[in-house]
């Protein structure tokens, strides 16, 4: 019940139809307010006899009727008055139109009297007329002394009674009946009276429902069903622009309303009201658009204004920032150069003053900046090629490039703590393989010694001496494995001194060859040695190259085919120094040549032959660490390394 | 002639067993201690000629115990350890031990290690002095006998080892490559020696080396040449 109430609440049909109703309501309150301010005086008058148009119309009757009876009097007393012709003929004329007038009205009475003869002029024909004059609300005396202030022409009046004995009285008779001006008057004055009341109605009660209406739409606009707040896309206009479109819409329908309201007629008030709806229509939005982004507390934010500041000041966007400052750099030079120009001698040598010194002023700040930019680039190349701990100078950077300059700084952070964690895992896993194996190796050494006790022994069982043999040489193995196993840790790790020397290539792998002629001799293997150069020099560790030349010839030794010839050539290029050993597989290499240089991977997947697997991966690490390249080609059943070290160079 | 005493300290019952055992065939008298505080006491009771010591050992290490039997005595000391990394080894030779094997070692090349170790003491000042002796550690030879002696023991070497170790015992540290030891020995420019002095040099080392993978005076400097050590 409560959810249907608040997506009833919150639906866009109940937002609308309150949009509606406060526009509505809004053109009501103003029509109305407009009705009772037009008819004000009508409203705040007692009875008809008080409102000025009513004593306007009266009075001016009065004084015709009182110009007519008391100072022409007549046709036969204006033609014995002996004026001139034309003034004659003109209070003729007015004679003629005021007896016209005269007839005109039913509701009029009035009774002039004659202080000094009695002489008494009435068109009420009653006996009583004085009584019945005097008894009507609307009553009025006049003689040369006496007038009634608030009515208009009454001054008029006294002045047509001033030295004449005459005075008058007169009134509208009630009950009025139709057939002049007072009856009409009287007619609108009650039917406006009657509408009145209901307008004063409904002037409360559009009110109340306006701020009702209101209201609710002050607390649901942005929330939609649910209660979240959400920003239609008109709020997405930039409060400062929309803030001055409004004002600029305002101004001009107030201009149009100023043109309208000369012309007095219903077209121009419907116009009128068509251009006021309008502006309440935009009005509305746009103060429920600003309520809205003061409810998204965006009313700053969202302003022009405050963005473009925003990118220009916090870095954001620098390229805004220096478009700007090109403006500005443009525009202020235009308008020094331009006083420059002006021909007035003291404001031109001040702008060349000034031209001169704002011109000084933006080259230094720019230089700065630019500096700053360089100090940055370098910081950068240096943390690239792997100096992690260049310090950049913040003080020498210029405020536009410092959040630039605290970005890099922070990605130096990120990068040294990775670098620090990487090291730091390594390390760990170095010292674990050590440790490890240095617990391996205590036990080890009893087994390796008693083995060779037992052997020492009389032991007459045959079986007994094959069993022990396959110990010896199984523990044997396992001491091999042990000590690969550190090395191979310690050079992927990179965890190895190198004391790089001259090293002679040649005499390299001559003495390594002879190390191993035993053992080629025994595999019935024919070693080559092809060397295109003699004094190939590397610069290279030569214990380090023994370990990789080993490795490489016990594999050849362990592998190779009998009876086939194993060709070791050196060689040199521009960089390095070559060392490349082909032999003939005995058996079938389904390896990819990757792979061989993975830990524990051997040539032969049943791992029968002996051998850690570590023996390629070691000299693989090994010629790494030395800056070299290590390659491995398989061929069908040519087996190939290619090793290259870095030529030994005076430096 | 007195028996020799060997002391054997390790905090493995199973190791110091088997070298009593080993020792014993040599005709060696062993003290067994566990502990370098153990090892230090044996030393004041016993007369002991040679220490075979552990590094890793609870109360006191092997390190600290060299140290302590170096202030009284100048009896060789061979360190037994686990700890293969060159840099072990250098710290156990500074600290004064004459000899360090790595774990797992071969029982025999220790035995080897620990005749020469206590030739060399026992037989120190019985030399007759000779100065046209080519003489570096206990490796001696004698131009005028056609004679090299290791640990006093004569090693049999044919003509051409002799020569090549003729030529480098004149010049103790000083590297040769392969191709100057085939010209002096040789006395012929080394067209195609290939690698016939490098084989030389191994068979020399299985003759006069312990542990000919790891040489103590024959040496190879790699992609350089060969030297013999000078002590």
């Amino acid at each position: 019940m409560d959810t249907k109430l608040k997506n009833i609440k919150y639906s866009t049909g109940a937002k609308t139809a309150a949009f509606i109703v406060v526009w509505l309501c809004v053109m009501c309150v103003f029509g109305s307010g407009m009705f009772l301010l037009y008819n004000h005086s009508i409203i705040s008058s007692k009875s008809y006899y008080d409102t000025y148009k009513f004593k306007t119309e009266f009075n001016i009757l009065l004084h015709n009727i009182v110009e007519l009876k008391v100072k022409l009097k007549s046709e036969e007393s204006i033609k014995s008055s002996g004026e001139t012709e034309d003034v004659l003929k003109n209070n003729l004329q007015r004679y003629y139109d005021l007896e016209k007038q005269i007839t005109n009205t039913v509701n009029f009475a009035y009774y002039i009297k004659n202080t000094q003869t009695g002489e008494t002029i009435t068109n009420v024909t009653k006996t009583d007329a004085l009584a019945l004059i005097q008894k009507q609300p609307s009553a009025v005396y006049y003689n040369q002394l006496t007038y009634e202030p608030d009515y208009p022409f009454g001054g008029d009046i006294k002045q047509l009674l001033t030295g004449t004995p005459y005075e008058v009285y007169a009134a509208v008779i009630e009950p009025l009946k139709q057939g002049d001006v007072f009856y009409d008057d009287f007619m609108t004055y009650s039917k406006t009276k009657t509408i009145a009341t209901y307008v004063n109605v409904l002037l409360v009660t559009t009110i109340i429902l306006m701020i009702l209406a209101f209201i609710y739409l002050v607390v649901v606009t942005g929330r939609q069903e649910g209660g979240e707040i959400t920003i239609p896309f008109v709020d997405r206009i930039y409060t400062d622009v929309y803030s001055v479109l409004v004002f600029i819409a305002a101004l001009m329908s107030l201009a149009i309303a100023r043109s309208i309201s000369f012309h007095h007629d219903l077209v121009g008030l419907y116009v009128l009201a068509l251009v006021f709806g309008i502006d309440v229509l935009i009005g509305l939005s746009y103060i429920l658009s600003m309520i809205r982004q003061i409810k998204s507390k965006q009313v700053i934010k969202n302003t022009l204004i405050y963005i473009i500041f925003d990118l220009c000041f916090n870095g954001r966007a620098f390229k805004a920032w220096t478009l700007l400052l090109l403006l500005g750099y443009g525009a202020l030079n235009g308008i020094l150069f331009a006083m420059v120009r002006s021909g007035h001698f003291l404001l031109s040598l001040f702008a060349v003053f000034l031209l001169v010194a704002f011109n000084i002023a933006a080259i230094y700040f720019s230089a700065k900046s630019l500096l700053s930019l360089s100090q940055i680039m370098k910081a950068v190349k240096e943390i690239s090629t792997g100096n992690i701990d260049y310090v950049l100078d913040k003080s020498e950077i210029s405020v536009a490039f410092s959040g630039f300059a605290e970005n890099i700084q922070s990605i130096q952070g990120g990068l040294k703590k990775a670098v620090a964690e990487a090291i730091k895992g390594e390390r760990m896993k170095t010292d674990l393989i050590a440790n490890v194996s240095h617990d391996l190796k205590t036990p080890l050494t009893s087994i390796i010694n008693y083995v060779d006790l037992l052997k020492k022994e009389d032991l007459n069982s045959e079986k007994a001496k094959e069993y022990l043999s396959i110990l010896e040489e199984k523990s044997a193995r396992l001491k091999q494995l042990i000590e690969d196993l550190i090395e191979a840790s310690k050079a992927s790790s990179g965890n190895l001194a190198i004391e790089a020397e001259k090293v002679d290539l040649h005499e390299l792998v001559m003495q390594a060859c002879g190390e191993y002629e035993e053992k080629i001799n025994k595999a019935e293997l024919d070693v080559h040695i092809n060397t295109a150069d003699k004094n190939i020099l590397i610069s290279a560790d030569g214990k380090h190259m023994w370990r990789i030349i080993e490795n490489l010839l016990s594999n050849v030794v362990k592998y190779s085919l009998p009876h086939t010839r194993v060709y070791i050539n050196i060689a040199k290029n521009d960089l390095y120094g070559l060392l490349i050993i082909k032999n003939i597989a005995a058996s079938p290499l389904d390896i990819p040549p990757e792979q061989l240089t993975e830990r524990f991977v051997r040539g032969d997947a049943s791992r029968t032959t002996e051998g850690s697997g570590l023996g390629l991966s070691i000299a693989q690490s090994l010629t790494n660490i030395q800056g070299g390249r290590f390659k491995i080609e398989i061929d069908g059943d040519l087996f190939k390394v290619i090793i290259e070290i870095p030529l030994w160079s005076e430096k | 002639m007195e028996k020799l005493n060997v002391l054997v300290c390790d905090d493995d019952t199973a190791i110091v067993d088997a070298l009593e055992i080993y020792l014993k065939y040599e005709n060696y008298g062993v003290v067994k201690a566990y502990t370098g505080i153990q090892a230090l006491k044996a030393l004041s009771e016993h007369k002991i000629h040679l220490v075979l010591l552990d590094i890793m050992m609870p109360d006191l290490d092997g390190l600290s115990t060299t140290i302590k039997i170096r202030e009284e005595f100048n009896i060789p000391i061979i360190i037994l350890s686990a700890k293969s990394e060159d840099t072990d080894k250098i710290t156990g030779l500074n600290f004064g031990a004459d000899d360090y094997v790595t774990k797992p070692f071969n029982p025999l090349e220790l035995m080897a290690r620990v005749k020469s170790q206590m030739r060399r003491y026992t037989a120190l000042g019985s030399l007759v002095s000779n100065s046209k002796i080519l003489k570096t550690g206990s490796l001696e030879l004698d131009p005028e006998a056609k004679e090299l002696r290791v640990d006093g023991e004569i090693i049999k070497l044919t003509p051409t080892e002799y020569g090549i170790m003729l030529f480098l015992m004149k010049n103790p540290g000083h590297v040769f490559s392969t191709e100057q030891i085939y010209e002096h020995v040789w006395n012929e420019p080394s067209y195609s020696a290939e690698n016939t002095v490098p084989v030389h040099i191994r068979r020399i080392r299985e003759k006069i080396e312990i542990n000919p993978k790891e040489p103590k005076y024959l040496k190879v400097v790699w992609g350089i040449g060969y030297k013999i050590e000078k002590y």
